[in-house]
């Protein structure tokens, strides 16, 4: 009993929303891809790169906003790269997305090098992390208003980002058209609206929230950055939006499992299982429910009953 | 004389294929405009030029008196056309006022409004009376009524000039003749239209002046009360054409399909079929009538495996079929061109001989061990290019290049090519000119004399009067009235359409 207790309390909870805001960011940024009809694999390198750009811009502007907004820059410029080769010179976006995540871990290592001189992470007194903010009211409110109070803007950006991007692409115009793009591309474009314009921008929208995801990992709760920072969860956000279909309230549900999975890992890790083992767990969880999910929604066969046949045959009579 | 519209020495090719070849063609404005002529003659091509979506290789277009270059619709539509597409473009998961208000959306503090787009859809469904839910999901709707949404995405638009290709080929005679009153009110008021249709007596009807395509060329431009329909259809074909109901020999064989006690219901749980009983015998074609929107999709889509009746049971040669599934379904006997054909007829990305393939990919002698034997199958694929008079360059050629016309004569092909004791058709000659429609009907014909069951249906009443054995009137979700062709009148199928002495009940 009192293993779950230190297992499961509400400061798991905590780490939940905690874990799951990156996923969350960029995963929202991947359902307008989505829905503009685009495969965009490339999600972890614009993550992985805003990581990067974040800490660097951090330490330069001295300011944990400049660096949010540096990182942000960083993974706009590869989506706009994305966007240009795919769209524009209609490349395969499964092979310019998979190279520009090469090209993002390879990037990222060399210039770590190249300007501080070490390997696999960035870490300095200089780089400003990002202010946890105390909700006045709330976190008065006992343990639990304690819970939901505390965290870096991001975390509550990233759940408020639910909502703003569900209005954006099911209520303005913007919204609708990215959807028609990837829906029915002869639709638009017979109607006068330019399905490329549709897909650039639906492609830099994911950018800066993939930057803000970035952000988030790098001068979030730990500020640093690591190789490989981003360990799959772009990844892990393309299998979301899949299953989810780029809707983003499912895609909320998705990322939440996720990161109440890894919160949990990180949590059993202390308990001394094999890391390794551990780690895999929220994936194992996330694809497996996923999976259920997706399997439940099958259209289900209507029977007729006694019942409804006779009211049936009554009316024709 | 003013025209709206004047196309001059318009070239279109693709590759080797010339579609438009040095087309002059002029439409005065406030006029009604048919453009006619066979599949793949060019009428597609050519109006795809004037919208700006296909960018020609020689020629100008002016339109009012001006010299345009039309590079995109976005332009064709700031200068008032619009377009109804021979192969629909809507969006199947947005709404029907979605739809029509796409591109033009009513904003209200940079929100969609909805309730207002709704609002004047209604209004505008009613204004031009043709009758629309526009809450409903456009997936959810029969073609006729996805017509019927395009009809109204153009005309919503205030459009002063409207293309419309083929915008009866799956609407009602009635129905169409209230589209065409409503196309004469506007055309009395100004604007110009220009229709593109297979129905001879319609073009003859509407119009006011016919232009006739033949092989990407220009026939001809006169006025339609110069014309009668026998010279029309020489002007197309060079021939004339058999429209009369076919002589036939009465067979009575055994019953190959029977359906009993059948229900099924829409995507929302609504009753689509109520209590379906019917058989069709070896050697008989049966024929389904019924405004769209009664039943007759589902009633297909049963029979075919692609939806699961809520009770009832399917027999097929007497055994009862276990499972609701297309494969099952043509084990057991079925062919069926389907009414959608881009949706369910064919693979347009892939070629002719891919295409005809398709449903044969197990049997012998196309497949062996695990591998398909092309070669046959591209032997195959030429002969019944032949034998359906398709279109095309060869039997590689992607389907989706073809024209519509083309198109259906592919899925039909495919069908009739099988040797099944079943035959499920509908709409059969959805968008066929009047030399493949009557070389469609001597197939239908042929299979029946050869002992096949044939189950027909199809919007065009007079196809039906000329074929079936025995026409069974839908309304409502149920066969409401069975009539013979022999002794019958459009008129008494009309009312049993219309529910006869039952209220009718929204067909939408
Ligand atoms: N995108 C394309 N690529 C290659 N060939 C094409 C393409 N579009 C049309 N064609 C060819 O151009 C010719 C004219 O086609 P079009 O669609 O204009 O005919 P249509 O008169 O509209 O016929 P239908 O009555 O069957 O609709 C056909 O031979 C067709 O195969
Ligand atoms: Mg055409």
């Amino acid at each position: 009993m009192e293993v779950l207790e230190r297992i499961f309390n509400i400061a798991l909870i905590a780490a939940t929303l905690r874990t799951t805001a990156p996923i969350l960011l960029v995963s929202l940024g991947g359902t307008f891809t989505t829905k503009a009809g685009i495969f965009n694999i490339g999600l972890e390198g614009q993550m992985l790169l805003g990581a990067f750009f974040a800490v660097l811009g951090s330490i330069w502007t001295q300011s944990a906003l400049g660096g949010v907004l540096i990182g942000v820059t960083a993974s706009v410029v590869v989506a706009g790269i994305f966007s240009l080769f795919v769209v524009t010179l209609r490349a395969n976006e499964v092979v310019v997305g998979l190279a520009l995540n090469l090209l993002a871990g390879g990037l990222t290592i060399t210039l770590t090098k190249a300007i501080f001189g070490t390997r696999g992470s960035i870490v300095s007194g200089d780089i400003v992390g990002m202010p946890r903010i105390e909700l006045p009211v709330i976190h008065d409110l006992g343990p639990l208003g304690q819970m939901l109070s505390g965290f870096t803007p991001l975390v509550y950006l990233s759940f408020a980002m639910v909502f703003v991007v569900w209005l954006i692409l099911y209520r303005t115009r913007i919204g609708l058209h990215i959807r028609v793009t990837g829906e029915k591309p002869a639709a638009a474009e017979a109607l006068g609206i330019s399905t490329a314009a549709m897909q650039h921008i639906a492609s830099l929208f994911c950018g800066v929230l993939a930057g803000l995801a970035g952000a988030h990992l790098s001068l979030g709760y730990i500020t640093m950055f690591a190789e490989n920072m981003s360990s799959g969860r772009g990844f892990m956000a393309v299998a979301v939006l899949i299953f989810s279909n780029g809707d983003p309230v499912r895609v909320l549900f998705g990322c939440l499992l996720f990161g109440f999975a890894d919160a949990l890992s990180l949590r059993l890790q202390t308990f001394g299982l094999s890391s390794y083992l551990v780690l895999t767990v929220p994936y194992l969880v996330t694809l497996a429910a996923l999976f259920a999910l997706t399997y439940r929604q099958r259209p289900k066969l209507f029977r007729e009953t006694a019942e409804t046949l006779s009211l049936i045959r009554r009316r024709q009579a | 004389m003013t025209f709206a519209i004047e196309m001059t020495g318009v070239t279109k090719r693709f590759g080797a294929v010339v579609a438009n070849r040095n087309v002059s063609f002029g439409v005065r404005q406030g006029e009604i405009h048919a453009l006619v002529g066979e599949n793949g003659a060019g009428k597609t091509t050519l109006m795809n030029v004037l919208f700006g979506l296909v960018q020609p290789d020689e020629g100008t277009i002016r339109i009012n008196g001006q010299t345009v270059v039309m590079d995109s619709p976005r332009r064709a539509i700031a200068l008032g056309l619009g377009m109804v597409h021979q192969h629909f473009k809507l969006v199947p998961s947005l709404t029907v006022a979605e739809n029509i208000f796409l591109g033009m959306e009513i904003v209200r503090g940079g929100l969609i409004d909805r309730k207002a787009q709704s609002e004047k859809t209604r209004q505008i469904s009613a204004e031009f009376g043709l009758k629309v839910d526009p809450d409903r999901r456009v997936s959810e709707l029969s073609v006729g009524i996805e017509q019927r949404v395009e009809i109204l995405k153009v005309l919503a638009r205030g459009a002063k000039i409207v293309i419309l290709d083929e915008p009866t080929a799956v609407l009602t005679p009635q129905e169409s003749r209230e589209l065409f009153r409503i196309l004469r009110r506007f055309a009395d008021a100004g604007m110009t239209v220009i229709f593109i249709s297979h129905h001879l007596s319609e073009v003859m009807e509407v119009s006011d002046t016919v232009t006739v395509l033949r092989d990407g060329a220009v026939v001809g431009t006169r006025p339609t009360r110069e014309l009668n329909e026998d010279e029309l259809v020489r002007m197309m074909v060079g021939r004339n054409v058999n429209f009369d109901r076919r002589p036939r020999k009465a067979i009575s064989g055994r019953t190959v399909i029977e359906l009993k006690e059948i229900c099924a219901r829409d995507a929302r749980g609504v009753l689509a079929l109520r209590d379906v009983n019917l058989t069709v015998r070896s050697g008989e074609i049966v024929g389904i009538v019924g405004v769209d929107g009664n039943g007759q999709t589902e009633l297909a889509e049963v029979i075919a495996g692609l939806r699961a009746p809520s009770h009832g049971e399917i027999a097929v040669n007497g055994i009862t079929i276990a499972e609701s599934h297309p494969r099952a379904m043509r084990e057991a006997g079925l062919a069926h061109v389907p009414a959608d054909r881009l949706a369910r007829g064919v693979d347009a990305s892939a070629s002719i001989s891919a295409n005809i393939l398709m449903g044969r990919q197990y049997a012998q002698p196309w497949a062996g061990r695990g591998l398909i034997r092309w070669g046959r199958v591209r032997e195959f694929a030429r002969g019944l290019i032949k034998r359906f008079d398709i279109r095309a360059r060869n039997e590689k050629t992607l389907v989706k290049t073809l024209s519509g016309g083309n198109m259906q004569k592919v899925v039909v092909a495919r069908e009739f090519s099988r040797e099944t004791p079943f035959l499920l058709v509908d709409q059969p000659t959805r968008g066929v000119d009047i030399g493949a429609m009557e070389r469609i009907h001597d197939e239908i014909m042929l299979k029946r004399d050869q002992g096949a069951a044939i189950l027909l249906i199809s919007v065009q009443i007079d196809e039906v009067l000329a074929l079936a054995d025995r026409i069974l009137v839908m309304f409502a979700g149920r066969i409401s009235g069975e009539v013979d062709p022999e002794k019958t009148t459009e008129d008494e199928i009309g009312l049993l359409m219309a529910g006869g002495a039952e209220r009718p009940r929204a067909a939408a």
